[in-house]
């Protein structure tokens, strides 16, 4: 009777203490479906980093058809990865999206031809046929053609554009010269598709100078002037970047996290294995600090896009410090 | 429409604006009294409104239709100023439900006229549809502006009719691209094979018999399916797009023109034999004139089909120009108001050839007893 008694006392009050410590709930909603290029998050949830800082994180993937811009504008996330060009269109166009974190340093995006071509260099692109995303992507190789001075049209003296899925079949079907790809993704399935890497011409952005920042966090404007949200953000950065830094250095944990969490079961091991070591060497500062230059030279690539600038003016107020100070102290 | 509930709809429709006055446009906003014109405006509008109530006839349309353009003038009025736009309050909301009263309420009135001489009943035809899609697009101007929607989810009609408005040129080469050089030589490939076929079947049994379950099979095929093969087989300009389009088209045409070509009556085709005529003279003389209703019917349907199977395997690779192309990329940017002025261009292309379809199916068939009623 007595030993029941102590249980329940003993029970009531690891319950109670329990639900004093309610853990606050955080929306993310990915660029992408689930696969490497977001490691640190699915690691932070797996291994409770996101827990231990008191946050309950629902980690939402994206897809062909999820624009993380219009999730978070009708409400369906509370921050969101983007690419800095989208989400700097996205503000223009009444989307008041603040950058709070860079994940991202140096971009993944190339040009991937095929040696056959007789292509060597950047000039050798005249006249050629290119496979370009859209979708918020064609701004780094407009403001590149823009550079050399090839007007992306078809035109003589130009070159011809066709807008490519999300895949690599126009190169593998020869019916583009060129393709775009990620380092960590697309690259890879020209390789599995057949191809030697003797036989491919690559052209990083990074290289060619008109690289645009990638994966970052952005949160909406107006939620910045609540304390209390920014607070919660700081937590979350804190632990997403806590995330990346294990994923670095244990990539084969991350790829099996990785693994579980992707329903689609689209990528394999050797997939994601290959993904994570690509995403590796794109990441920046392990606290996530946006550099200020990187984001001029984003600025100044998106104003110059030929003559379909997707931003007419500079942005004021696009990224901000808050979350990274209150992640400091 | 009972004058009753008419008096009670008009009377309803004036105080919902002579609260208007009193209650706040929105919260930190001028109120309607302290904005000359607007007062002006609005209080004419239901002065016209008691106007339609005394009436409560047909008569009550003269009134009750300026009342409504007065009331949505007011609102449109009303939102220019960027203390109502974003957060409007029961004022303006006021102002809006009167102006869908009344104008529900003409709608309605003249959706009953039936019996008028025939001028005057196209008229009302015309207008009824007319004014329905106008207060509709008024809800959506208001609704939008009124409530601060982010315009990346949902922009105002009236920025996509700008937008169209400074975009045609590129409107322009989209719709060659999609629908001169996609949908039309799809739309004729397709109709055209489908017809062959259909002829070719009603003539061999064995055809028939075995084509007509094959094709049931062609017809399930998921459209999000086929267009990225057949951007692979042809390329990534407009044959593939007519290739879908011809594969999308066939099927309809295919069964409706067996059936059609079954139509003619026993009797009929008795007296062709009776007349010694060979296979190709009932064919030509019988067959199928008396197939061009099923034939109409099987065009009508392919006429938005060709349209969305273009626009849906532009999705899936093109070069960049084309309603599809342009849909994606600038959903893509945000840039919404763009994808609706395409939707306007694609829906007005369709209307227009469905119509053309419809024109001259009445040009041919004008015999057919359902002309006749």
């Amino acid at each position: 009777m007595k030993q029941t008694l102590v249980l329940a006392t003993g029970l009531a009050i690891g319950l109670s203490l329990a639900s004093a410590q309610a853990a606050e709930p955080v929306t993310v909603q990915l660029k992408w479906v689930a696969q490497a290029q977001f490691a640190g998050y699915f690691v932070a949830r797996d291994k409770g980093f996101y827990q231990d800082a008191g946050l309950d994180v629902t980690i939402k993937a994206g897809g062909p058809d999820v624009a993380p811009p219009q999730v978070i504008a009708g409400g369906g996330a509370d921050v969101i990865v983007d690419w800095m060009p989208s989400a700097l269109a996205s503000r223009e166009k009444g989307v008041p999206l603040v950058n709070i974190s860079q994940t991202f340093k140096k971009s993944g995006l190339e040009l991937t031809c095929r040696a056959e071509t007789g292509i060597k260099k950047p000039t050798d692109l005249k006249g050629k046929t290119l496979g370009v995303w859209y979708g918020g992507n064609e701004y780094p190789f407009l403001s590149w053609m823009s550079k050399l001075g090839y007007k992306p049209d078809g035109s003589a003296g130009g070159v011809k554009v066709i807008k490519q899925g999300f895949n690599v079949d126009p190169l593998l079907q020869k019916q583009a010269d060129c393709v775009s790809t990620m380092t960590y993704n697309e690259y890879w399935q020209v390789i599995d598709g057949g191809y030697k890497p003797s036989q491919l011409v690559v052209f990083k952005y990074e290289d060619e100078g008109v690289a645009t920042l990638e994966d970052g966090l952005y949160v909406l404007e107006k939620n910045l002037g609540d304390p209390v949200f920014v607070a919660k953000m700081a937590k979350f950065v804190k632990a997403s970047m806590k995330g990346w830094d294990y994923a670095k250095s244990h990539p084969d944990e991350a790829v099996k996290i990785i693994l579980a969490a992707d329903t689609t079961g689209a990528k394999s091991e050797k997939d994601q294995k290959r993904m994570m070591g690509e995403v590796g060497k794109l990441l920046g500062d392990t606290d996530g600090k946006l550099d200020v230059k990187d984001y001029d030279r984003t600025v100044a690539t998106l104003m110059a896009g030929g003559s379909d600038p997707v931003i007419t003016k500079k942005p004021d107020g696009a990224y901000s410090f808050a979350v990274y100070d209150a992640m400091k102290k | 429409m009972d004058p009753r509930r008419l008096r009670l709809g008009f009377l309803l429709a004036a105080a919902a604006m002579a609260f208007a006055f009193l209650l706040p446009s929105a919260p930190n906003a001028l109120p309607l009294l302290a904005r000359p014109y607007i007062s002006a405006i609005s209080a004419a509008a239901c002065l016209l409104c008691l106007l339609a109530a005394w009436l409560a006839d047909l008569r009550a349309t003269v009134a009750g239709f300026p009342a409504s353009v007065l009331a949505a003038v007011a609102s449109l009025l009303l939102l220019d100023d960027p203390m109502v736009a974003g957060s409007a309050g029961a004022g303006f909301w006021l102002i809006v439900i009167a102006c869908w009263l009344s104008a529900g309420l003409c709608v309605a009135t003249l959706a009953d006229l039936r019996q008028l001489p025939r001028k005057r009943q196209r008229a009302v035809d015309l207008l009824v549809p007319l004014l329905f899609g106008a207060t509709v697009f008024y809800l959506w101007e208001v609704g939008v502006r009124g409530l601060g929607v982010p315009p990346v989810l949902l922009p105002a009609p009236s920025a996509a009719a700008a937008r169209f408005a400074s975009s045609l040129p590129t409107l322009g080469t989209d719709f060659v691209q999609t629908f001169v050089r996609g949908v039309l030589i799809g739309y004729a490939i397709g109709c055209g094979a489908g017809l062959l076929v259909a002829i070719l079947a009603h003539r061999y049994q064995f055809l028939s018999r075995g084509l007509l379950p094959l094709g049931n099979f062609f017809a399930a095929l998921p459209l999000v399916g086929i267009a990225p093969i057949m951007v692979m087989w042809f390329g990534f300009d407009w044959p593939s797009k007519a290739a879908v389009v011809v594969l999308v088209t066939f099927f309809p045409m295919l069964v409706n023109a067996i059936a059609g070509l079954s139509a003619s009556g026993h009797i009929e085709r008795d007296l062709m034999r009776s007349y010694a005529a060979s296979h190709r003279q009932s064919l030509t003389k019988l067959q199928l004139p008396a197939a061009l209703p099923f034939i109409f019917n099987a065009l009508k349907i392919n006429a938005t089909l060709a349209l969305i199977g273009a626009i849906v395997a532009e999705f899936f690779g093109t070069p960049t120009q084309g309603i599809g192309f342009r849909i994606s990329t600038e959903a893509g940017r945000m840039a919404i108001d763009m994808v609706w002025a395409e939707i306007a261009l694609a829906a007005l292309a369709g209307m227009a050839f469905y119509g053309l379809v419809t024109l001259a199916e009445r040009a041919t068939t004008f015999w057919h007893p359902s002309y006749r009623t």
